[in-house]
């Protein structure tokens, strides 16, 4: 038996976030009906030229700073040859020999770093939906704008590759480069991967290996593919460079074709659109559009909050929701109520809403509705109500609580009613507490709360109806 | 009808005086069209009602061909290729636009060879081209029918595409003027792509008047076309005048060797004593790398090509051959579809293009490219314009060269450095052969000095009348 250094590289295409197509005017939108998003220039018909939406260039620009590239000040586009029915114009305008970016890295989160081989523009190809006898093809894709990302070989297990991936879908939403929603195509990976003995500096022959359609089935495949090759290799024979397709359902990678079978890609500087230099005042513009970076906000908010690592990594784990954090414990500075409350309360919203697009309220309202809780002037249902009231609308939180009379009672004057009727009312729960049974006291805090349209202070009420049991 | 012995300005002038109507002058070329059309077959599509607007221009009425690679939207546009012949364009290209806000009147399409693969016309799925001046004879190519057209004065104008001499070499051949402006000038939206960094739509005319007219209609920036240029466009027609005295002409010795035919030489010599004559002082001049142009062009333009036709796969338009599976499908319909000079550049292509040959060729190719626009830099430095014969001789017989590539190629010898360089050039008859067959001069000016061109070749059609004489076909 042998020890085998697993080698894993990714080339991941994310769909850039912009609002028309890289070479035409047409909309990117998702799920439109099949071939409405189309025109004679992404249909590539005869005699139509592309015009490059330099929008895609800003975003890319963006992504290349953030993954630490450097940033060629003149790029060109390359045509890509090949025969496909969902690539209408025979060739995809791609980037080859200048990339846009180069030699950049990304950190993961446990301190390793991943070298970033490049990162280059292009033009997605359609869709071929198959049937069973005919294929049809919906070009609403064909030229939306895609930046790949190809990593350095420097990933050593699937665990570290679904992080990469985790770290890098992070980052682009993050920097509002791409939404990466893997489902709907916005971010694609391939993995390059191969074993070699321990200690060997030589590389073994690499495998790509394609159709993973989540995080989990990158590390899937690639584990499947490990214990593969493991096997091949401790058998004595040679690993064939090939393509390779992960199939979720059997859990088992297919050849898809072999080294013999691979294109000839022709490529050569698309003559249709011309250089593009990429001006210092273009680059530091897409710079201060590289925000704070997932992993920088973190260690920041450890040192600042204080808080488990675990409770950090949620927090972080949407820029938004990170941001309207840190100003919402700038209002209040309880961090351990404003800590609870968000994870809390407002998570739970955010899920009923199912978007964070769809919050309205103000940090400034949402500590407001914490520091009145913590204060004592509304309680947690209250609070719950205040929240589901106002997040989406940011209505004026003082305003709220009056309209509904949910101020806090906790005077003993105002309670004292209630807490008599809720004695009298109950001589079945005021004997068993009595006879020891300390739970049936919260099913009279829960009578009292009631009556009050749950405005009363629990905390008081229970103490309250402690003292008068106790006489 | 008196129309049809106008040049296009003077049409425009009679219809604008109310001398004659827009409508007979449609329908006088149109039956004119279709009686030589049977002896030259210049023409593809013969359209029997105007694609006309209201808007207007000094060319407001004139009936202009286009060649069949110029989308015009609804009607067929094949680039005389069987892939396409079913082929009905989606959208007009920018220049059809500009015909039609200037109110020209499109008459139909001209043939070409397929996808403008050719010096003769002879590749075209619809059948040769005849030349005007004696139908045994080719009209040239590839925009062999616009040439043609204008030539038996089917029509007064006409528009081609230029990739390495597609409009000057047939214009020289068939006695009219044939102009290919600066890469960039004039869009190519819309235009059916062979070499896209060289190709260049142009205005074949009688005469360089008209000619400047129809630039001015043509030329312009077009966002569409990220290629074109965000130049000034000039008014061609304030170069309408002579030459200033001591306008340096530069006679490149390359132009004038081994290959040249010595009627072509005399008749080029003519015009440079015109010239002088006017005041023009003659430069020698060198253009050192002009041997390799040939060799240059077919690698650049083929492998562009081989890419530029991948589209036409069966798919989405154009011939299909159904077949079961995909592979079949695809091979099938391009091997129907295209003829043999098209399979031939894109195998050409694809191999210059292909790993393990890039650098040898197309990497190459590129670099002696830079080579030959730096001649041409360097002697723009000494002289305004450069004076050449068009083509090495004047039209040759239908069949003669179509089994031997390499002598089809070499008639463009003169012409392809022009499109290596983006450069504008001209061709302009200048005389006959004693068989009474045309020959063209050509100048070429510096990137965007169209208005260089149309002065030289306004001032030697003052002082001669080769430009007068009309076929009779």
């Amino acid at each position: 038996m042998f020890e085998f250094d697993v080698v894993i590289g990714l080339e991941v295409h994310v769909q850039l976030k912009t609002r028309s197509k890289i070479f035409c005017c047409c909309p990117t939108e998702f799920n439109s009906p099949v071939n409405t998003n189309i025109c004679p220039v992404c249909c590539g018909y005869p005699g139509v030229l592309p015009v490059f939406n330099e929008k895609a260039l800003d975003l890319g620009t963006r992504v290349g700073l953030a993954l630490n590239c450097k940033i060629n000040n003149r790029i060109y586009f390359e045509r890509k040859n090949y025969f496909y029915p969902d690539l209408p114009k025979g060739y995809q305008i791609s980037q080859y020999k200048r990339p846009l970016g180069e030699e950049g890295n990304l950190l993961l989160n446990s301190g390793k770093k991943i070298g970033i081989t490049r990162v280059h523009l292009e033009e997605d190809a359609g869709k071929s939906i198959h049937k069973q006898d005919y294929s049809l093809v919906d070009l609403n894709r064909t030229g939306t704008p895609l930046l790949e990302i190809v990593s350095e070989p420097d990933i050593s297990n699937p665990q570290e590759a679904f992080d990469y991936l985790t770290q890098l879908k992070l980052i682009l939403q993050y920097i509002d480069a791409s939404d990466c929603d893997m489902e709907k195509g916005f971010l694609r990976c391939d993995a390059n991967i191969s074993l070699k003995r321990k200690g060997e500096t030589k590389l073994g022959t690499r495998v790509e290996l394609k159709n993973m359609n989540s995080f989990k089935g990158v590390r899937d495949g690639l584990m499947h593919e490990v214990k593969r090759q493991k096997k091949v290799l401790e058998q004595g024979q040679k690993i064939a460079q090939e393509t390779r397709l992960w199939d979720e359902n059997k859990c088992i990678t297919v050849v898809m074709r072999t080294k013999e079978e691979a294109c000839d890609y022709r490529y050569f500087p698309e003559p249709d659109l011309l250089d593009f230099c990429i001006s210092k005042e273009r680059i530091e513009k897409e710079k201060k559009n590289v925000c704070e970076l997932p992993l920088v906000k973190k260690e920041r908010f450890l040192k600042d909050y204080k808080l488990p690592e675990k409770e950090i990594d949620i927090i972080i784990s949407n820029r938004v929701l990170a941001d309207f954090f840190e100003s919402s414990c700038n209002e209040y500075d309880d961090i351990k109520k404003m800590t609870g409350f968000f994870l809390g309360p407002f998570l739970e919203q955010i899920n009923l809403l199912g978007t964070i697009e769809a919050i309205k309220i103000s940090p400034g309202n949402f500590a407001k509705i914490v520091r009145y809780f913590a204060q004592g002037k509304i309680n947690n249902l209250s609070a719950k109500k205040v929240l589901s009231s106002a997040i989406a609308t940011d209505k004026d939180i003082d305003e709220l609580i009056a309209s509904r009379g949910l101020v806090q009672v906790s005077g003993e004057d105002e309670l004292f009613a209630f807490i008599k009727e809720a004695i009298d009312g109950n001589p079945k729960a005021v004997s068993e507490y009595k006879g020891g049974k300390q739970q049936a006291i919260m099913f009279l805090v829960g009578c009292v709360m009631k009556k009050t349209k749950g405005k009363a202070n629990p905390k008081v009420v229970k103490e309250m109806l402690q003292k008068a049991l106790c006489q | 009808m008196k129309a049809l012995s106008l040049t296009g300005l003077e049409i425009a002038q009679s219809i604008k005086k109310g001398e004659i109507a827009e409508d007979e002058v449609f329908s006088a070329f149109n039956q004119n069209i279709k009686d030589k059309n049977k002896k030259l077959n210049s023409f593809v599509d013969v359209y029997d009602q105007p694609l006309k607007s209201c808007a207007t221009s000094s060319l407001k009425g004139v009936p202009i061909a286009v060649k069949d690679n110029i989308c015009i939207k609804g009607k067929k546009i094949t680039c005389a290729s069987k892939i396409l012949s079913n082929h009905i364009a989606v959208y007009d290209a920018t220049v059809i636009t500009k015909l039609k806000e200037a109110g020209l009147n499109i008459a139909g399409t001209a043939n070409m060879d397929e996808f403008a693969f050719g010096s003769s016309t002879e590749t075209s799925c619809y059948g040769v081209v005849r030349n005007p001046w004696n139908k045994d004879k080719v009209a040239g190519g590839s925009s062999g029918g616009s040439a043609a057209s204008v030539g038996c004065r089917q029509v007064p104008l006409a528009l081609g595409s230029d990739t390495g001499g597609s409009i000057r070499q047939p214009a020289s051949l068939c006695g009219v003027v044939g102009f290919k402006p600066t890469y960039g000038r004039v869009s190519r939206y819309g235009l059916i792509a062979f070499g896209s960094s060289l190709d260049q739509i142009g205005p074949f005319s009688t005469n360089i008047i008209d000619c400047a007219h129809l630039l001015n209609v043509i030329c312009g920036y077009d966002s569409k076309d990220s290629t074109s240029a965000k130049v000034e466009t000039d008014d061609f027609t304030k170069a309408l005048a002579t030459i200033k005295k001591g306008t340096k002409v530069g006679i490149a010795k390359e132009y004038f060797a081994k290959g040249l035919n010595s009627e072509v030489k005399n008749a080029v010599e003519g015009v440079i004593s015109v010239l002088k004559k006017k005041g023009a002082c003659i430069v020698e001049i060198s253009l050192p790398h002009t041997e390799y142009a040939v060799a240059t062009y077919y690698i650049i333009a083929s492998s562009e090509a081989s890419a530029n036709l991948q589209r036409f796969d069966g798919v989405r338009y154009g011939l299909r051959e159904k077949r079961p599976n995909l592979i079949d499908m695809y091979s099938d319909t391009r091997k129907e579809g295209f003829g043999a000079e098209a399979k031939r550049r894109i195998f050409l292509g694809a191999h210059s293009l292909s790993s393990g040959y890039y650098d040898a060729y197309f990497l190459r190719a590129l670099k002696v490219r830079r080579l030959i626009k730096e001649d041409f830099d360097k002697v723009f430095n000494e002289v305004d314009i450069i004076l050449t014969p068009t083509s090495p001789t004047a039209a040759f017989n239908i069949g003669e060269k179509s089994e031997d590539p390499i002598s089809m190629y070499l008639s463009d010898v003169y012409t392809i450095s022009a499109n290596l360089a983006g450069l504008p050039a001209v061709s302009l008859p200048c005389g006959f052969t004693k068989d009474n067959l045309p020959i063209g001069v050509q100048f070429i000016a510096k990137a965007f000095d169209e208005s260089s061109l149309v002065s030289a070749s306004f001032t030697y059609q003052q002082e001669t009348n080769f430009h007068k004489r009309i076929p009779n076909v």
